[in-house]
């Protein structure tokens, strides 16, 4: 750390520090603003204050409409179908890298490098590419609109980067541990369960939790191989209808956003660090 | 579970022992990896493979009869169509407007987070947000704030020009202003991202080199092109690598805002209509064939050209 | 085989977390032997969605289920909003083989493209004359493609011109004989208000273009049962021409409100609503959900002349039912499509959601009259004689989403766009231009 930082310095740094705050968390409460807003007060700039911002009188209309009203039909579901498709890929693909990435970072194997350059090319696939020849193939054997219909494609999405910032992250692991608890007498086992698991437990998590982000985030695949039995928050936001056919469904929308986005707000909040580290150690030599 | 660290000297009978051991290292290796690597390449591959099959033919979904094989027909009428190119120039927009204030934002982020005393913390955590904030919903947020019914961009800056802006702009009436509105949320949205990875980098730029540079009586600006961006362009190499090709692809921002209205169709979009508003399957087909050739030929121009080295990364 | 066993294990889960996943889709859709049929009817949005108790199709559902003695109960299923979304969706489960298309609510627009494509169950031969009977013509040409009935007149939507008779009086207009678009523009100008149009990139816009065309004595598509390689269009001509000027000018002028472009039917109601509003074309649900203080100056009359002297051809929307080629009990399916449009259901659903009947009759019974009162029930019914479906062809999607396309921003039209669009449209249709 520079030490030698003058006072205004600090406090100049200190002053941008603010400013790029503000402009990160302004859409945000834009949105909780919004899910606020009566319909009266959406349509009427003088029902607001600070320049239709922020509504005068709060109003849960919203969050009535999409957990017991006339949205929830399709909220409530879709939320259901996003924790179980997303934790569910999640899952899946953060198991099958764990093997991966350990071979990757501990065996010596020819296509090693193979493994890691395809994930990578992998990752950068066009999803909209895939979602042609997928909603052709779906509606043939019957996977459109299930959940598992849905899960294989996110498989695309978390797999890759899962494989990937795994192995980032063991290839920093001190496994000469591991020898060290064997040398000592310890068997496979005991030397996994007190040695390795420790080790590995922090990069297998954040890689979870990038790895959900990631398929939480999805939009592609869930708005056009999916109608309804297995549709997603983030394509249910678009197909929102109002109260009725003559009210437009801003307010609702904003509210189920509000929902979506507590979360995964929660979740970076808490892991901050790890999710940093997460990101950049797959992309950056360190 | 042991490695091959230890080496004997080597009689043959030994080297006969070693392979043996090295492959069964090699079997368990491919044991361990092969379940995630061939459903990975199943998931990925395999649509791709059956994109390029189908987009040989002219088929549209409700009209199943008329299924011709075409072969490469849709390709030269995707390639010599007017609507192509604009979906490519607005994409390109989009990637060059966003690539550039995210790289300048982002460095001016990353230089405040690797400085700042006060709040690091918070500053790091707050700045973290966006990034896991779904991109559909940071859509809606910058497009109810840009509309004229339910926003509160005109507002302000009928206010902040005391009363020169108009409070009726329609943001979304043209083309430029529209993608102004999409810039801002995808920056919005990805600059942390961006920003993080160029803070990595930033760690690694030697001190003591920059002290020296101090010493010399180098100004700021020489400090910054001389020492700091030198010591960082892999961590800047990939960033830039990284996002570009997430621009390349943008999908659900001008979805959510514009529906691709005012030409603001993005190639990702027009893959999109072509095969599930269409219902053309073959069409669409050859045009995800082609933004893959797009995508491909980026990273290949980035790995060959600026020689980013993204497989070693992670050694220590 | 010891070495085996990781990968082995890696695949069992993921195999056993699918099934899984399964297992919980398919709980959701099973319905289980004997008691009423279930049948599901996709709706679009209306007054009261998914809610029965407001009056919509939520409640037609739920009075023919409780009418049918226990033969069947229906489950509504809300489309999203926008018709070219409703098509997608329906579209999507009906390629993919969705079993649970029982009854869906149809735009016109897009059932010659489902019935060409054979995505309906046929009509039964022993009802048709049932769903034919006091109906208005314009519904049944709607229902009809290639000469057959292939689905059920629901109701039958026109679009009046909305106006206050405050705004019409300021400017000397005298509503009580057909206006022309001219007028209109003139008027708002005079008075400084604006028309409400839907001119947003979307079927509204197409909706508005094919009324213009067709009020101008011209038609987009000559021939709609022709395939794609042998289809004519009427768009290349002086009925196109004279349509985009009326946009050009709207547009131009700058009565048509600074969100013009961007304005759906909703939009469209909120800019009449509003202070600034004089005029509007909107369907007639306009009248009850008109939340403005000033109602009693809201009137209506036919929709407005693209030509001057030549009868407005308003246009023609509502809603079919149709019946789901993979449905498991067609019949049933059927005998509920004969309940909703039952004279009575008709005029219920009309009075409570501003939707007019397809049914004659229903335009007789009080609860209409009531609902629509100062004789605008008598002017939909008479709205719908001269209203113009847009062209039952297979390939409307296509055109209307080439002409929006071509017609955006309504600020570009000029007298060179019918043209440029018709070229556009065959193009498209054979392959040679993208959409």
């Amino acid at each position: 750390m520079d030490t030698t930082m003058s006072n205004k310095a600090k406090n100049g740094l200190g002053l941008v520090s603010i400013v790029i705050m503000i402009w990160t968390i302004i859409p945000l409460l834009w949105i909780v603003a919004t899910s606020l807003k009566s319909d009266a007060a959406l349509a009427d700039p003088k029902q607001n204050v600070l320049g239709n911002f922020w509504p005068k009188d709060i109003s849960w209309d919203n969050y009535k409409l999409i957990f017991s009203g006339g949205a929830s039909d399709l909220f409530v579901p879709a939320l259901w179908h996003s924790i179980i498709v997303c934790v569910v890929a999640t899952v899946i693909s953060v198991a099958l890298a764990t093997f991966c990435a350990y071979a990757i970072s501990r065996l010596d194997f020819p296509g090693k490098k193979l493994i890691l350059t395809s994930s990578l090319a992998v990752s950068f696939f066009p999803v909209i590419a895939m979602v042609t020849p997928l909603f052709n193939l779906w509606r043939q054997v019957g996977l459109f609109d299930t959940i598992p219909g849905l899960i294989i494609p996110y498989l695309a999405l978390t797999l890759p980067l899962s494989i990937w910032t795994l192995s980032a992250f063991f290839q920093q692991i001190p496994w000469e541990m591991e020898q060290a608890a064997q040398v000592d007498g310890a068997t496979s086992w005991q030397a996994f369960v007190k040695v390795v698991a420790p080790l590995a437990a922090p990069g297998v998590f954040t890689t979870a939790i990038i790895a959900f982000f990631t398929a939480w985030n999805d939009f592609v695949f869930s708005s056009n191989l999916t109608a309804q039995n297995a549709q997603t928050v983030p394509a249910a936001l678009n197909f929102f209808t109002g109260a009725s056919q003559f009210v437009q469904p801003t307010g609702a929308i904003c509210a189920a956003a509000v929902i979506v986005t507590i979360p995964v707000v929660i979740l970076v909040l808490v892991f901050q660090r790890r999710i940093v580290t997460g990101l950049t150690s797959g992309a950056v030599k360190g | 579970m042991t490695t091959v660290d230890i080496k004997p000297e080597v009689s043959s009978q030994e080297a006969a022992h070693l392979s043996d051991r090295a492959k069964a290292e090699r079997n368990l290796g491919w044991k361990l990896a092969g379940p995630a690597f061939v459903i990975m390449l199943l998931v990925t591959l395999y649509p791709i493979c059956y994109a390029v099959y189908l987009s040989l033919f002219n088929y549209r979904l409700t009209d199943p009869a008329g299924r011709k094989l075409v072969w490469l027909q849709n390709y030269v009428t995707a390639l010599s169509d007017p609507l192509f190119w604009q979906a490519f120039g607005t994409t390109f927009a989009i990637v060059v407007i966003t690539l550039i204030v995210e790289l300048v934002l982002g460095m001016a982020i990353a230089m405040v987070m690797n400085k700042v005393v006060w709040p690091r913390r918070t500053l790091r955590t707050i700045v973290l947000i966006p990034y896991a904030i779904v991109t559909v919903v940071s859509a809606f947020s910058w497009k109810y704030a840009a509309q004229i019914d339910t926003g509160f961009f005109n507002h302000w800056l009928h206010t902040l020009t005391f009363g020169a802006w108009d409070e009726q702009f329609n943001w979304f009436g043209g083309w430029f202003s529209s993608i102004v509105i999409i810039c801002f949320s995808e920056i919005w949205k990805t600059t942390p991202f961006m920003s993080l990875l160029l803070l990595a980098g930033l760690a690694q730029v030697d001190s003591a080199q920059e002290e020296a540079a101090k010493v010399d009586g180098a100004t700021w600006w020489q400090r910054f092109t001389k020492v700091i961006l030198p010591n960082m362009k892999a961590a800047l190499m990939v960033a830039l690598l990284f996002r570009t090709l997430d621009a390349v692809r943008i999908y659900d921002n001008p979805y959510v805002m514009t529906g691709g209205a005012n030409k603001t169709t993005t190639l990702s979009m027009l893959v999109g209509t072509e095969t599930v508003s269409r219902v053309e399957i073959g069409m669409g087909s050859a045009l995800a064939v082609i933004l893959f050739v797009i995508v491909l030929i980026i990273a290949f121009i980035f790995v060959k050209l600026f020689k980013v080295d993204l497989t070693t990364s992670g050694r220590s | 085989m010891k070495r085996m066993r990781p990968p082995r294990r890696g695949v069992a889960v993921s195999a056993a977390m699918l099934m899984a996943a399964t297992g919980l889709a398919a709980c959701g859709g099973s319905d289980s032997g004997s008691g009423p049929a279930k049948l599901t009817w996709y709706i679009n949005p209306d007054v009261g969605n998914a809610d029965a108790s407001k009056g919509g199709q939520a409640t037609l559902a739920k009075e023919c289920s409780d009418a049918s003695g226990g033969k069947y109960q229906i489950k509504v299923q809300l489309l999203p909003n926008s018709a070219s979304d409703q098509r997608i969706q329906l579209l999507r489960r009906l390629a993919g083989g969705d079993k649970t298309m029982d009854l869906m609510s149809v735009d016109p627009a897009f059932v010659s493209e489902f019935a060409a494509a054979g995505y309906f169950a046929p009509v039964p031969q022993s009802m048709e004359s049932n769903f034919k009977q006091d109906r208005v013509q314009s519904s049944i040409d709607a229902s009809t493609y290639d000469g057959k009935l292939m689905s059920v007149p629901f109701w039958s939507n026109t679009q009046l011109l909305w106006y206050k008779k405050s705004v019409a009086q300021k400017a000397g207009l005298d509503m009580s004989k057909p206006v022309s678009w001219d007028q209109l523009i003139t008027a708002a100008q005079k008075t400084k208000m604006q028309i409400g149009t839907q001119a947003s990139l979307y079927e509204g816009y197409a909706v508005w273009i094919n009324a213009l065309v067709a009020g101008a004595g011209g038609q987009i598509v000559e021939n709609p049962n022709a395939s794609y390689e042998n289809i004519k269009l009427g768009l290349d001509s002086q009925a196109g021409k004279d349509a985009a000027a009326v946009i050009q000018k709207v547009a131009s002028t700058g009565v048509g409100g600074p969100a013009m472009g961007s304005a759906t039917e909703t939009e469209a109601l909120n800019l009449f609503i509003s202070p600034k509003g004089g005029f509007l074309v909107n369907w007639p649900y306009t009248y009850g959900a008109y939340t403005g203080k000033d109602k009693a100056d809201v009137a209506a009359t036919t929709y407005p002349q693209t030509v001057a002297g030549k009868q407005a051809r308003p246009p023609y929307g509502g809603i079919q039912l149709a019946v789901g080629k993979d449905s498991k009990r067609p019949d049933v399916a059927y005998q509920a499509a004969a309940c909703i449009t039952s004279q009575k259901h008709q005029a219920d659903y009309m009075a409570a959601s501003g939707n007019p009947a397809s049914r004659k009759g229903a335009y007789d019974t009080a609860e209409v009259k009531k609902a629509f009162p100062n004789g605008i029930a008598e002017t939909i019914r008479a709205s719908l004689d001269q209203a113009e479906a847009r062209p039952l062809t297979p390939y409307w999607g296509d055109i209307s989403q080439a002409i929006q396309e071509k017609w955006s921003p309504p600020s570009s039209v000029n007298q060179q766009t019918p043209a440029k669009t018709q070229k556009f449209i065959l193009d498209v249709l054979k392959g040679k231009a993208l959409l």
